[in-house]
């Protein structure tokens, strides 16, 4: 879990549950439960694939009404920590029904969405559990990254002054 | 707000990935100067009018060009405002996880109620 690959965007959240570690774990792993709140209201989310270990896959799917009817889309990756009721980390990325990583091919060149990872940290004191949430972006070594920056670095200059319609 | 979080968000990757290619970088580049049609877009780069469409489209459908729909031209447009949200990625993903921490906190408070239900 070295950050020094990392960029930072990251979002960093900590949280308070009136509950034991234990609740708060279940949860992140369990698949009922996880699909109650990861969703936004109206949306439904379904997991997939769900292999609890290191290594595991995992794959849900996420159905959102939009004004133009139903969308579903795909969320995969991988389990990177699991210790039961302290520490849960994934990986993400938007990806097919199959777990592939989606790709937005324009000229022949297929480019994978970017992979993001979340780490969750619990540690309970009397019956409380303190909960951090970080969502780290885009990995700083990855092709998405180095465009992102490029591009920034780029338009920055071109957008001053440009009204922001 | 939360209804449209996860379009939000599949909408905000599709534009990562817009972004992480060089031709499609300089044609917003160029729309930042002025809107322009493909033909004119097309013209500095050694790409065929179908190849720079399919780069439009990608951007278009990313949210960052937005098409006009007179006459046959249908000039492309830069949408400043998309790429302003970009520019927040972690803001963005901080809303989203507040929202589904304050459902997460109403589930475990259910399951609490339901849990003294029980032993009452």
């Amino acid at each position: 879990m070295s950050d020094a690959t990392r960029t930072d965007e990251a979002v960093v959240m900590e949280r308070q549950f009136d509950a034991p570690a234990d609740v708060v774990w279940q949860m992140w792993i369990d698949p009922d439960e996880f699909s109650s709140w990861y969703g936004p209201n109206g949306a439904s989310v379904y997991v997939v694939t769900w292999e609890l270990r290191v290594g595991g896959a995992r794959l849900v799917r996420m159905t959102v009404p939009t004004p133009r009817g139903e969308t579903t889309m795909w969320f995969a990756g991988e389990f990177l920590d699991v210790v039961e009721n302290r520490r849960l980390a994934y990986t993400e990325y938007v990806s097919d029904e199959n777990g592939n990583p989606a790709s937005t091919s324009a000229s022949g060149m297929p480019k994978p969405h970017p992979t993001t990872e979340v780490r969750v940290a619990l540690s309970e004191v009397n019956g409380r559990t303190t909960m951090v949430m970080t969502h780290v972006g885009i990995p700083a070594d990855s092709p998405g990254a180095a465009g992102w920056t490029v591009a920034f670095d780029k338009l920055a200059t071109h957008l001053r002054g440009h009204p922001a319609s | 707000m939360s209804l449209t979080t996860a379009i939000d968000d599949h909408r905000l990757d599709a534009t990562f990935s817009a972004l992480a290619n060089a031709t499609r970088r300089a044609i917003l580049t160029r729309l930042a100067e002025g809107d322009a049609t493909v033909n004119e877009l097309a013209d500095p780069f050694d790409l065929t009018l179908p190849a720079i469409s399919k780069h439009i489209k990608v951007l278009e459908q990313a949210g960052l060009v937005v098409r006009g729909h007179r006459a046959q031209y249908r000039p492309c447009a830069l949408n400043a405002a998309a790429l302003v949200e970009v520019s927040s990625w972690a803001e963005h993903h901080r809303r989203t996880w507040q929202e589904r921490f304050d459902r997460m906190d109403d589930r475990i408070k259910q399951r609490a109620n339901r849990g003294r239900d029980r032993t009452r």
